[in-house]
């Protein structure tokens, strides 16, 4: 614990103990373990003590008890992210908020629910089945990520191509914020006075405070689907088409990419009949009106074949159509099949900088001797390559540290970003004097400031230039991958 | 008090940090962002400077096939629509007077129309911007690409800010492809209750629609292809379309089934050239009028029918984004002081700070003190605003109108 008078394990436990119950609260080393890390693995912390809140009353006792005993606490949802975002520097208290998660109103004449943050976010779509409405942003892990999660993270997903990412979503939050006190950014209704408050809360990565409710916004169901599935002998070939579909003013709900590593990986988990010797496929939806969806997915289907595609496969049915979907959604989870741990990437480049991004990947896996294979956004240019290689080699997480910084530089490079849904997390904060300017970053700093002056909530995260509590403690100095890799 | 205005004009973004720095280093003069002066006319006495963006209006990048663009922030709206439509992309927003309008202007305003039921609004297309801070520090967030979350999204905060935070200066928008083609089918009713209905029906419509606008006591405004009707103060409810022709087609016939049991005294449907009239009337409802006071109102949209009741009975002109739950309108000419216009809002008011909204004035006569009110709801939002304010203009150098 990072404090000036540091209070003893004891005492905080005890007085954690009074606000969540004896229930409400971990604090033995082998239960502490799960919470060393969320899907970014590189890179492990435990907390001194974890609590699950279930009330922003227990959440604002919880914060001013960190406050008065100067000790760094961090929200954590599922802890599926996958930057290090919830990786608790410094140790502290991490505020689970996986056991606020109900739902808390539905409106679907306003269009919006409000939700408590620790929602799984497909419970909520689950929920709305019958309404003929849904909440769009699907990231990958919607099975097991919570709604406050996608919103630390402004958290993306397959068909944030058509409809927008988390922020494009979310209409207000309620948060605890560093100092104890509770606010109201947005709510139900648009165009709020003042400044956007909401739109600056979404994706700050819980440095601005805890997130304790969220007004979603409800989006109308499709009416019909198309979804298909090009086969490409190369990458390059698969990229073509990507930029053709877009460039002749198609805008699909999705457009992925999967390379032939990843195929072979979901054949062996999923027995779909992907096929084991194409290059790349990709998996194109349409969606809206079927008056409207056959014709975009002939022209696809005739786009694809005109780049290059071997085939251009249907998926005939809804049962086939969300077959593929868990294919493309539990990809990461069929990447044990190929090695014991794996570091995913998040750069962006301008769609048309595709070929030069993957054909640099390629290479960076043969000079690096890694096994790296992509399954991405194609559609946002958002590129997901997973780098393969077990954590208790050193030398091999030193390889994957460095892979990694060359792809994610060589994003920068081509105009892009080191991040377009995971989040900055701790993993990519040394890029972020790369990214920005430090006068860019000196105005963040100050907004920081403004909500978390002595940055004892989420340290370490997103800024560089973060100081305060744990800083001696931050990966840089103390992971020996890191270190080899800096 | 004594008005000392003065104006400058860069004619690049060097210019700009320049001699915003040197203000503030020197005369710490109050400065006042200027776009296409379309939006804001609140004034204010006392010194002042106006910084004229006109002449940064250079398109710095346009990568079509990448469907983004990156442009100096006093591009006028309708030459970046025609630089867009060359690539057969476009910027869904609706603006007013687009020829005069600027994007830096459209951006800290937030304006948006009638597509934003179906397009949304700017924060859906801002991906990159820069700006120049009290300080004369210019910073930049975002990217230039579509998909991106590193840093703080300070494009989020600078758009709606007024210019009270920063002077933008160069922007990157995501882009969306045109479409074949657009519609738009007028339902006119006698009621607002058999509005009310219509909306309700059409939360499960099997059409898709882009727009979703009550026109209220149109009064002597512009009305195309007016015809003669029953009540004196019809309710004009306008559902739009856009995509392929047939599609299109589709859904004016399925809208307009649909609405039948709701018995409309008229329903016309207007297809792509044949709708320009009622798109500019749309369009262009917050510029005409001589009313001295035009607000807009945001509530749930299930309130938006009792509060076009109220609106109706007071005799204010109404273009409500009935999906969206905003409303625009224009005080009667007759309300021609202060006092006249408190007692005109005050209804509206009420019921706007019941049911969680609230109402802010668009166009006032200087001197007349804030008509804006908010429901308690937003106290947070508005305290945190300002604390934001003093810590990134600590000596209140930036757009002080707002």
């Amino acid at each position: 614990m990072n404090s000036t008078s540091p209070p003893s394990a004891q005492q905080l436990i005890y007085r954690l103990r009074d606000i969540v119950g004896d229930d409400g609260l971990l604090f033995n080393r082998e239960e502490l373990l799960v919470y060393e890390c969320d899907g970014y693995t590189v890179e492990k912390k435990v907390p001194d003590v974890v609590v699950f809140p279930t009330s922003t009353e227990q959440v604002v006792a919880v914060v001013r008890l960190c406050n008065e005993l100067n000790v760094p606490f961090i929200p954590r949802g599922a802890g599926t992210s996958l930057a290090g975002g919830t990786l608790p520097i410094g140790g502290g208290v991490m505020i689970t908020l996986t056991k606020m998660k109900h739902i808390l109103e539905v409106n679907v004449r306003d269009r919006y629910a409000v939700v408590e943050p620790g929602l799984v976010n497909l419970h909520l779509t689950n929920h709305l089945k019958e309404t003929g409405y849904h909440y769009a942003p699907d990231p990958s892990s919607q099975g097991a990520c919570t709604i406050g999660g996608n919103v630390a993270t402004n958290s993306g997903g397959p068909h944030t191509l058509k409809y927008g990412v988390t922020v494009n979503h979310v209409l207000g939050v309620e948060a605890v914020l560093p100092d104890g006190s509770v606010v109201q950014f947005g709510g139900p209704c648009e165009d709020g006075p003042g400044f956007d408050l909401t739109g600056l809360f979404v994706g700050s990565e819980g440095t601005f405070g805890i997130c304790t409710k969220v007004w979603v916004r409800l989006t109308r169901n499709p009416e019909s689907y198309r979804t298909l599935l090009g086969v490409f002998e190369t990458v390059t070939a698969a990229t073509q088409a990507i930029s053709a579909i877009i460039g002749a003013g198609i805008v699909p709900a999705a457009l992925e990419m999967m390379d032939q590593g990843i195929i072979g990986a979901l054949e062996a988990a999923f027995h779909f009949g992907f096929p084991l010797d194409a290059g790349a496929v990709l998996l194109i939806e349409v969606d809206g009106l079927e008056v409207a969806v056959e014709d975009e997915a002939v022209r696809i289907e005739a786009i694809c074949l005109q780049n290059g595609a071997r085939e251009v496969r249907r998926a005939r049915n809804a049962k086939e159509r969300l077959l593929l979907w868990k294919c493309r959604k539990q990809a990461f989870g069929a990447i044990g099949r190929l090695s014991p741990s794996y570091c995913t990437q998040d750069g962006v480049v301008p769609r048309t900088k595709l070929p030069e991004i993957l054909e640099f990947i390629t290479d960076c896996s043969r000079r690096h001797d890694l096994q790296i294979v992509n399954v991405f956004h194609a559609g946002d240019g958002n590129i997901h390559p997973i780098l393969l290689f077990d954590e208790r080699n050193e030398d091999q997480v030193r390889r994957v540290l460095l892979a990694s910084d060359e792809i994610l530089t060589k994003c920068l490079d081509l105009g892009g970003s080191v991040t377009g849904e995971h989040g900055i997390g701790v993993e990519k904060i040394s890029f972020m004097d790369k990214l920005f300017a430090p006068e860019d970053l000196a105005v963040m700093k100050s907004i920081r400031d403004v909500f978390n002056p002595n940055n004892r909530c989420s340290p370490g995260k997103m800024l560089p230039t973060a100081g305060g509590c744990g800083t001696e403690d931050h990966p840089h100095k103390s992971h020996p991958g890191r270190r080899a890799a800096m | 008090m004594t008005n000392s205005h003065s104006v400058f004009q860069p004619d690049t973004q060097d210019d700009l940090v320049k001699f915003v720095t040197e203000n503030a280093t020197n005369s710490r003069c109050r400065l006042l962002p200027v776009g296409g002066a379309t939006a804001c006319t609140k004034m204010i006495g006392g010194d002042l400077t106006e910084v004229r963006l006109e002449h940064l209006n250079r398109v710095i990048d346009f990568p079509a096939r990448d469907m983004t663009i990156t442009v100096e922030a006093g591009i006028r709206i309708a030459d970046l629509n025609r630089i867009l439509a060359s690539e057969n992309q476009r910027l869904p927003i609706d603006i007013p007077q687009p020829e005069q309008a600027t994007l830096g202007g459209v951006i800290a305003t937030n304006w948006s129309g009638a597509r934003r039921f179906g397009c949304g609004t700017m924060r859906d297309y801002v991906i990159g911007i820069s700006a120049i801070d009290a300080s004369g520090q210019r910073f930049s967030a975002g990217g230039r690409v579509v998909k991106n979350v590193a840093g703080y999204d300070l494009c989020k905060l600078l758009v709606g800010s007024r210019g009270t935070l920063a002077i933008i200066s160069q922007v990157t928008l995501k882009l969306r492809p045109m479409l074949e083609t657009s519609a738009l089918v007028a339902l006119t009713f006698d009621s607002l209750s058999q509005v009310d209905a219509v909306l309700n029906r059409l939360l499960t419509s099997a059409t898709r629609p882009m727009v979703l606008d009550v026109l209220s006591r149109m009064g002597t405004l512009a009305r195309p292809n007016e015809k003669t009707g029953k009540s004196a103060h019809p309710q004009i409810l306008i559902v739009g379309f856009e995509g392929a022709l047939w599609e299109t087609n589709w859904q004016i016939e399925t809208l307009l089934a649909e609405c039948q049991p709701f018995e409309p005294r008229a329903a016309e449907s207007f297809l792509g050239a044949a709708a320009d009239s009622w798109w500019e009337t749309l369009r262009d409802f917050s510029i005409h009028s001589n009313s001295y006071v035009t607000f807009q109102a945001s509530l749930p949209p299930s309130r938006m029918c009792d509060f076009l009741r109220l609106t109706t009975d007071a005799g204010i002109a109404v273009q409500a984004h009935a999906g969206n739950g905003i409303a625009i309108g224009h005080l009667p000419e007759r309300v021609v002081t202060a006092d006249q216009s408190v007692a005109a809002i005050e209804p509206l008011a009420d019921l706007v700070r019941s049911c969680g909204g609230h109402l802010s004035v668009l166009r006032a006569p200087s001197g007349w003190p804030s008509l804006d009110v908010a429901a308690d709801s937003w106290a947070g939002s508005l305290a945190w605003t300002q604390r934001l304010k003093r810590q990134l203009d600590p000596h209140d150098l930036l757009n002080p109108i707002c």
